[in-house]
């Protein structure tokens, strides 16, 4: 079967300046895979590229075996695929509600939006009390719960996740790891990059290791943790 | 008394103006970060058409409205398709745009001048000299149609950007793009569109005005500085508080004919600029990012 998502050799550039060297990455469905690395390694333009925002200047994407070339950034949501960025990027001065409406606003999504905004109300009730507040005066947890919410509004099939721990006090990163295995377990295929390994390996199946913008390593959850120089690299041990 | 009356009514009048110009402006730099110097070149452009509408074609220039305003609309989204969609924006593109943009308005003036010579012209229908009792005071029928028409249209246009789809997408690509189109609006579309409604409120305004005031092609560049003092004043894209500026400026300005000597009266509005610019550059209001 192909895989749902396959990153084949893609260069990247910020302006004259490359980021990402023929990297390559696959998602199968139904898996969690972690995107690991330390800063600057090119995590977020990876899942940028996967979006259509920073699209690769060679290689290719697929989606489900389709090359995403010709389809612009803002079609992609319409085939499934769903980006929560770094640092969330939710609209602030509109209101909670007005932001998770946004996230169907793709075709697909749209006629099912009453019935995914009370899905997300919920699996976090807190937006629901929130729902007239602008998003710019939630907390940062309340955010990035938020901004989750938002991407599920457009029903997606590979839901993408950039460090959505980041910020957040140890109890709210344990929550928000909890609900990316909910999501999982309800069927979602998932991509998540993290800086946090630890918690990263343990909900994924596998993970890949990227270095200045090339594959270092890829394999199974177990066999990452159980790698001596990750082990001494990311983790400290 | 009568005279009192009859200045608070230049003022909304003026007001409602100035409010529909202004929001224009607003609109357009607060969702593309462009300053349209163009605008009171299609402010000029509105008086004009719906003065060659009237007076060639016979058209009533209140009937003429939804031309005007399709037909600016129209001249907006080209001007974004062919000229602005190329432009850096922001602070990187700040000088770029504002020469290209003030290129565009000498454009269009000469291109009046070409046509209409520079002689002042005014739009006078059959109503222009009608009036009506109001508060005790005689208003001209025109102005009442103009001050109606100047607060229907910000009611309409707070509908469209609160209760529409394509509105809260403008209102959301004004705050971050990026996260829009990772939700599937078509970013560059919606560009289109507010440079359309823009210009189309600045034509508005110009078909207005040529109701009220005399014109020529130089027309439009006192106009532009006014809707910068509202925009300032009245921060972007808040509609309520650009009323509220556009009120402020009216009534300030009118009401120094009574103790200021005529040549200073035009500068009033600089002034204000001024004063807001340095004790309050946020705005009266703050900032609101078409929230
Ligand atoms: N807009 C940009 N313009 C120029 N260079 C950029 C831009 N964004 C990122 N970079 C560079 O690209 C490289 C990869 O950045 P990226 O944000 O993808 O890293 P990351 O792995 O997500 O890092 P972090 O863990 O800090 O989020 C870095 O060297 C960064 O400096
Ligand atoms: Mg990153």
């Amino acid at each position: 079967m192909t895989p749902m998502l396959q990153v084949d050799a893609i260069d990247v550039f910020y302006g004259d300046i490359q980021v990402l060297y023929g990297l390559s990455l696959e998602v199968r469905e139904g898996e969690i895979v972690t995107l690991l690395g330390s800063n600057g390694a090119g995590k977020t333009t990876t899942l940028r590229a996967v979006s259509g925002l920073r699209p690769p200047r060679a290689g290719d994407i697929r989606f489900r075996g389709q090359s995403l070339r010709d389809v612009p950034a803002a079609a992609r949501c319409d085939l499934g695929i769903a980006l929560v960025p770094e640092g969330r990027e939710l609209w602030p001065m509109l209101t909670v509600r007005e932001n998770l409406e946004l996230g169907a606003y793709g075709k697909r999504a749209r006629p099912s939006a009453p019935r995914n905004l009370e899905r997300v109300f919920a699996l976090f009730p807190r937006l629901a009390e929130r729902q007239r507040q602008l998003a710019g005066s939630l907390s940062g947890g309340e955010q990035q719960m938020c901004a989750i919410g938002r991407a599920l509004m457009s029903e997606p099939t590979l839901l993408m996740l950039d460090e959505p721990s980041l910020g957040l006090s140890p109890l709210l990163v344990d929550q928000v790891m909890r609900t990316v295995a909910e999501l999982h377990a309800s069927g979602m295929t998932i991509l998540l990059v993290e800086q946090n390994l630890q918690k990263a390996l343990e909900v994924a199946q596998r993970g890949t290791v990227i270095e200045t913008g090339r594959v270092r390593l890829t394999g199974s959850a177990v066999e990452l943790s159980g790698n001596p120089e990750i082990r001494a690299a990311y983790l400290g041990l | 008394m009568e005279r009192f009356v009859d200045l608070a009514v230049s003022a909304i009048l003026l007001a409602g103006l100035y409010a529909t110009m202004a929001y224009g402006l607003g609109l357009i730099y607060g969702v593309l970060r462009v300053v349209n110097l163009a605008h009171g070149g299609v402010i000029m452009a509105g008086a004009y058409l719906g003065w060659v509408l009237h007076g060639s074609l016979g058209i009533d220039p209140y009937l003429s409205i939804p031309l005007v305003v399709l037909l600016s609309f129209g001249l907006g989204m080209a001007m974004y398709r062919v000229l602005v969609r190329h432009l850096p924006r922001g602070a990187a593109g700040g000088p770029a745009s504002l020469l290209l943009l003030f290129g565009v308005w000498l454009v269009l003036r000469n291109v009046a001048y070409l046509l209409f010579t520079g002689n002042d012209q005014a739009i006078r229908t059959s109503y222009s000299t009608r009036s009506l009792l109001v508060l005790g005071t005689h208003v001209s029928v025109n102005r009442l149609a103009v001050l109606v028409i100047a607060l229907v249209t910000p009611a309409l246009l707070q509908l469209l950007l609160r209760h529409s789809h394509v509105g809260r997408a403008i209102r959301a690509v004004a705050q971050n793009a990026d996260s829009c189109t990772l939700v599937g609006v078509d970013v560059e579309r919606i560009y289109t569109l507010t440079f359309g409604i823009g210009t189309a409120l600045a034509g508005l305004a110009g078909l207005l005005s040529a109701t009220i005031f005399s014109f020529n092609p130089g027309f439009g560049s006192g106009e532009l500085l006014k809707s910068f003092v509202v925009v300032v004043l009245g921060g972007l894209g808040s509609v309520l508080g650009t009323g509220v500026a556009a009120l402020v400026l009216a009534v300030v300005e009118v009401f120094a004919i009574l103790v200021l000597p005529s040549y200073l009266t035009s500068a009033v509005g600089f002034v204000m600029l001024v004063l807001v610019l340095v004790f309050r550059p946020g705005g009266l209001f703050g900032h609101r990012v078409l929230g």
